[in-house]
């Protein structure tokens, strides 16, 4: 199911984004909020990486950094050849048709002021140089494809229910034929009755159209329904990068244990089973990180060495990522048994040879 | 260096002569500032100093005031007196005689009808006449042919010069004013805005409570007068900016009443460009006392009445330990500089009226003690006089106005050391002077034991300003609070002294009478404290040539004679 | 939105007359007599006769219904008839001021273009300068463009216009003599010369109200901004490969100017009332110092008549800006 031979279409290497704090009366730089701070990972053509965490891990930041919408602090964001990190501000505005968004909040994310019509035709003006029967044209299709009504093109974004305005949403991200969509919570806004209608979507035009999504949520679940791999981010790093089955079925990092331990189970008989880990403590400000790991300070399986130094993201087995001191490649076992599940095979994992 | 010698000798010749070969219209634009803009031009309708002195660049009497008070010719051939005939030697009448040839600025002739007409005009029952009293005691104006004016009065009238003498008493064309008679008089909006008159200067745009525009008379009397082409006459602002136009920035000629702190009009002289003219009239700054009880414990129309003597200030040894006490030089340096001096009169000018009481002058806080203890005020525990156990207090009123507050705040001073508590109270001028009788706060209501305020008198004949003090003027409530014995003082003997001196023609005995009156109400009973003798300023630059301050008439009286210095 | 605008319209006419009674009884009640202004050498009598020649005396509510009749029926008349040459309003007696016996409309109409060259000048000066610091000032906030301009629309709000007009004409007037001290209000522009004296004369005091009103303007649109410029649907339009100026003046700054706009409109009516304080000291002599005088002069008539004028542009200027915002904001509709 997995090509590694595939092309990657996006290599993120090292990506830090701080935010800096200013205070005292004359607004000194006196630290950072350090939201994204050294992460890498690849996304293949025509994959979905899902990416989870708790809020405030820094997920979104990744998101909106993988399009520069911030100027990033450090490393190299590689979309379709180019890094995007380093682009001038008119060669960026170029590449912008090759990479789109679907926000989280519709409602916000549309400028109240335009119409549907303008807001899908907007980047057309500003990228192609199509006449206005065409573009209308052009609209109608995108209107067609992400199922909302020709008649609405002249109606504003306030008239929509959130379902209608999240597909207007995806309308405007695909005007330009992107390759590659990040999806920075894009349910999280609506009824649980029209998730599932916009991820059915949001796959259906993958299929079609061949886009390779980045799937930014808090929704377990969801990702597991949509994403191939999954990244779970702690405090502004991965902790665990995995493909899908593997992560749901046997998570490796004490914090993707923890975390998935959250997720109900649809059957009953598995669901009695599951044992919630809670963690203890609160998350750590990402302005003063703790040293060494940074799940150190609420990890169950917390050694000294943990507070020490900080483990790097390695292959513990083919396509498993993992940054904990105690999940070393020849082991390729939990960070402690206290999941409870029984361990499968790293070998019989992934490699499609 | 002689040839240099002699052009410059030709040259100041020229300096010196300007007026002897000026012509009319030669000097370009007068630029006049008053800070309290003119809102109308007819003197009848308005009798604010700002609209009865823009007019009279316009409208004139028969004869006005010079400088020194003197009644002077000014569309009449001579001043009538009962010398030339003039006069009725019974004081019955006077006759006027026009000038032959007079022309109004739209070159028709100016006639005796014309004066009749302006009589009629300011006495019709509902056109509410702002000088009706000018034209009071006249029965008849009569027109014996186009030039003789006869005005005949009820009575022998001493002072004949009131009807057609003076600003506030102008002729108005009859032929413009026609159709303004009576209950029309403020629909004649264009008349009253742009008066046709024999003046030295015709309106040419008016803008109410903004500017005036005139331009010189084309028909004015003495074809080489006026010297300026046209006048910007402008309004509004405040005195300093008024000040500032013409002593600092040179943009104005002359401006109206700068009336600010001594030190600041010197600093502005400084710069050179304009000097403050000032001339001294009638107007004198008082301080009022009551004779009645003012105290609120009084039913309403019982308080401020002769049904109740003011328990204290009935006592002349207090009321002349008020005015001992009170150092008049200290309060014209802080309050009027130059144009202020201290007086001991209530009628301070002309000189036959002015009575030569200076005993005041002098500040003398022991001898105000003195008297105090003689009236039996002793001084109590806490300073403060007593008798019978009752403190010597009073309350001080006057209008809100800068200068008054730093006059209540010294006399409070000097009334302190002589053992007298103090309270000041200051009233909006609105209010105060506003005359409504259900205002308590009003100066008329008097509901206070002392109180300052100025007052002056119409041109030069003090009688009817002294006769205001008899019994029967006193406000009262049957009278709605309305008269102008403002202290209530009652004295038979004063009340004859008045009537006599309205049936004395001889100028000599009139000066004599007036000024026992006056003494009488001032270092005979102190039942009116004068302070101090306020005179009119002006400014003007130094480039304006002509200007004579004149406190009896409009001061812009003589601007046919202003001109260009160069 | 048309049926909004008549319902609202109709709301206004007894809003209007309870206003007009309110004004109407709070003068009347105020204290002050038209003759406090007349020297004290004028004898009773005489001041009687003149109170009653104005009709000053007459009942109140006479007075009111006939204040009502002149305001609304025989002023609009002879408007009329001055338009179309017409004489329907005949011989009716108008509206007279009690200091210069003149209609009052008249009086108004004259100042109406001094107030509206000055006062109007100087508004829209300070909304010209107003936006695009307000604009940069957000765009760039902390910046020391953003600092400076903070500073000076401190200095703006904070001083008050006596105090920063007499400063300019000590400085330019009496030092340098660059600018009149004194408005010329007869100063015709009829060519070029006359154009720079009137330009000359009006600077002075249109920098002073135009630092006034842009101090505020330029608060609202920096804080209007600023709330923008943090929405989602500004990365949106990032995110789209819009250019930056684009997204700053298209789609931030439309949506900030819906209540900025609103504000000016409110603004409005205070450009009618003049700025008392700063014709006084200029000598500009518009409706504020029209109001101001005939306050003085306890001018009933005229009084009333401008507060009343004035009650009416804030009622009208406030639907205005009612309408405006749903004219620019598609989220709100009235009907």
């Amino acid at each position: 199911m997995l090509d590694a031979g595939r092309r990657k279409l996006v290599e993120v290497r090292d990506l830090k984004m701080y935010f800096p704090i200013y205070s005292g009366l004359l607004r000194r730089h006196t630290g950072d909020v350090k939201a994204v701070d050294g992460v890498s990972f690849d996304i293949f053509e025509g994959e979905t990486l899902g990416l989870v965490g708790e809020s405030g891990c820094g997920k979104s930041t990744v998101g909106r950094a993988l399009l520069r919408l911030y100027e990033l602090t450090g490393g190299s964001v590689v979309i379709d050849g180019d890094d995007v990190a380093k682009l001038s501000p008119e060669a960026l505005r170029q590449k912008r048709p090759t990479m789109q968004m679907v926000f989280q909040d519709p409602q916000a994310s549309l400028n109240p002021r335009m119409t549907l019509a303008g807001i899908i035709g907007e980047p057309l003006d500003e990228h192609t140089s199509l006449t206005a029967p065409e573009k209308l044209a052009r609209i109608y299709q995108l209107m067609d494809q992400v199922g909302l009504n020709r008649n609405f093109a002249n109606r504003y974004p306030h008239e929509f229910s959130g379902g209608q305005r999240q597909r207007i949403g995806i309308a405007r991200a695909l005007a330009l034929n992107p390759k590659f969509i990040v999806c920075d919570e894009p349910i999280a806004a609506l009824d649980v009755s029209i998730q599932a209608q916009v991820v059915n979507l949001l796959e259906e035009l993958q299929d079609r159209l061949g886009l390779t999504y980045l799937f930014i949520s808090h929704d377990l679940s969801m990702v597991r329904h949509i994403a191939d791999r999954v990244a779970v981010m702690y405090l502004g790093q991965i902790a665990e990068l995995s493909p899908r089955d593997e992560l749901y079925a046997q998570p490796l990092h004490p914090y993707a244990i923890a975390l998935l331990s959250a997720v109900p189970e649809p059957d009953p008989s598995r669901e009695g089973a599951r044992q919630r880990i809670i963690l203890q403590g609160d998350v750590p400000s990402p302005a003063n990180p703790p040293k060494g790991c940074n799940f150190s300070t609420r990890c169950p399986q917390v050694q000294a060495i943990c507070h020490r130094l900080q483990p790097d993201l390695i292959e513990v087995a083919p396509l498993r990522f993992v940054a904990c001191h105690f999940v070393q490649p020849q082991q390729a076992q939990p960070a402690g048994s206290t999941g409870g599940t029984e361990a499968t095979e790293p070998t019989q994992q992934g490699v499609n040879a | 260096m002689k040839l240099k010698t002699a052009l410059l000798g030709a040259a100041a010749a020229f300096a010196m002569a300007p007026a002897a070969f000026a012509e009319r219209g030669a000097d370009g634009q007068l630029n006049i500032i008053y800070w309290q803009a003119p809102s109308i031009l007819n003197p009848y309708l308005s009798s604010g100093t700002k609209d009865v002195e823009s007019a009279s660049m316009v409208l004139e009497p028969l004869a006005g005031f010079n400088e020194k008070g003197e009644v002077i010719p000014r569309l009449v051939t001579e001043v009538p007196t009962v010398e030339n005939g003039g006069v009725s030697a019974d004081l019955t009448s006077i006759t006027w005689k026009l000038t032959p040839g007079l022309l109004w600025s739209d070159g028709t002739p100016v006639t005796s009808a014309d004066a009749v007409f302006t009589w009629q005009y300011c006495t019709h029952p509902e056109g509410g006449c702002a000088q009706a009293a000018r034209y009071e005691g006249v029965t008849s104006v009569e027109a014996p042919d186009d030039l003789t004016i006869k005005v005949n009065f009820a009575a022998p009238k001493p002072n004949p010069y009131q009807a057609f003498v003076g600003a506030t008493s102008p002729l108005l064309q009859a032929k413009q004013f026609a159709e303004c008679l009576g209950a029309k008089a403020p629909e004649c909006t264009a008349a009253n805005f742009g008066p046709i008159g024999t003046g030295p200067f015709m309106v040419t745009e008016f803008k109410t409570n903004d500017t005036v525009q005139m331009v010189a008379n084309p028909n004015y009397r003495d074809p080489a007068k006026p010297a300026f082409a046209s006048v910007n006459f402008k309004g509004g602002g405040d005195a300093q900016a008024a000040a500032r136009s013409v002593l600092e920035t040179g943009e104005f000629d002359y401006a109206w009443n700068p009336q600010l702190a001594p030190e600041v009009l010197a600093g502005m002289e400084a710069a050179g460009k304009g000097k403050v003219f000032a001339a001294f009239g009638t107007l004198v700054e008082r301080i009022e006392i009551n004779m009645t009880d003012p105290d609120p414990a009084l039913p309403e129309g019982m308080r401020s009445t002769a049904a109740h003597p003011h328990p204290i200030l009935s006592d002349i040894r207090v009321r002349q330990a008020l005015s001992m006490a009170i150092d008049r030089n200290l309060l014209v340096e802080v309050g009027y500089g130059s144009s202020g001096r201290a007086t001991c009169n209530l009628v301070p000018a002309p000189e036959l009226y002015a009575s030569d009481n200076t005993g005041c002058l002098t500040q003398d806080i022991e001898g105000a003690k003195k008297l105090l203890e003689e009236a039996g005020w002793m001084p109590g525990a806490d300073g403060i006089r007593e008798k019978d156990g009752k403190k010597l207090k009073l309350l001080y009123q006057s209008s809100t106005n800068a200068v008054r507050q730093d006059f209540q705040a010294l006399v409070k001073g000097w009334w302190n050391e002589i053992g007298i508590e103090v309270e000041l109270k200051n009233v909006d001028a609105s209010v105060f002077f506003g005359g409504d009788p259900g205002s308590p706060d009003t100066f008329q209501k008097f509901y206070a034991d002392v109180e300052m305020y100025a007052n002056n008198f119409d041109g030069t004949d003090p009688e009817p300003y002294l006769a205001q003090y008899t019994c029967e003027k006193a406000p009262k409530p049957e009278s709605q609070w309305q008269g102008e014995n403002i202290n209530r003082f009652c004295d038979p003997a004063y009340d004859a002294l008045v009537a006599e001196l309205g049936k004395t023609g001889e100028m000599a005995k009139r000066g004599e009478i007036a000024r026992q009156l006056n003494d009488m109400l001032t270092k005979d009973s102190f039942v009116v404290i004068p302070l101090v003798d306020r005179g009119r300023t002006s400014a003007a630059s130094n480039t304006l040539g002509g200007v004579v301050m004149n406190a009896w008439d409009s001061e812009l009286w003589n601007t046919s004679d202003w001109y260009r210095v160069k | 939105m048309l049926t909004f605008t008549i319902r609202r319209l109709l709301l206004a006419i007894p809003t209007l007359l309870f206003i007009s009674l309110i004004i109407f009884l709070l003068l009347d009640m105020a204290p002050g007599s038209p003759m406090s202004q007349i020297p004290l050498t004028v004898p009773l009598e005489v001041r009687l006769k003149m109170i009653e020649a104005l009709g000053a005396n007459d009942p109140i509510f006479f007075r009111y219904i006939n204040w009502l009749h002149k305001f609304f029926v025989i002023e609009p008349l002879h408007v009329f008839d001055g338009l179309f040459g017409t004489t329907f309003a005949g011989d009716s007696l108008r509206e007279l001021s009690w200091q210069s016996r003149s209609p009052v409309a008249d009086v108004i109409a004259q100042r109406i273009p001094q107030t509206l060259t000055v006062i109007g000048m100087s508004y829209l000066l300070g909304i010209l300068i107003a936006l695009p610091i307000g604009i940069y000032s957000a765009y760039r906030q902390y910046s020391w463009f953003d600092q400076l301009g903070t500073f000076i629309s401190m200095i703006g709000f904070s001083v008050p216009t006596f105090f920063t007009g007499v400063l300019l004409i000590v400085v330019f007037s009496v030092k340098l003599h660059w600018f009149p001290s004194i408005y010329d209000t007869t100063l015709k522009v009829t060519d070029w010369a006359s154009f720079g004296k009137q330009v000359k004369q009006m600077t002075m005091p249109v920098a002073v109200l135009g630092l006034y009103n842009a101090a505020q303007i330029s608060r609202y649109m920096r804080s209007s901004m600023l709330e923008n410029l943090t929405q989602d649907y500004v990365r949106t339009a990032r995110a789209k490969g819009l250019s930056e100026r684009v997204v700053v003046l298209k789609h931030v700054l439309r949506n900030s100017l819906i209540p900025v706009v609103t504000v000016i409109a409110l603004g409005i009516p205070t450009i009618f009332g003049g700025a008392i304080i700063t014709e006084q000291v200029f000598k500009v002599n518009g409706l504020g110092q029209l109001l101001i005088t005939a306050i003085y002069a306890n001018d009933l008539p005229m009084v009333q008549t401008l507060t009343f004028i004035f009650a009416v542009l804030i009622v009208l200027f406030n639907l205005v800006a009612d309408i405006l915002y749903g004219i620019l904001d598609p989220r709100i509709r009235y009907d």
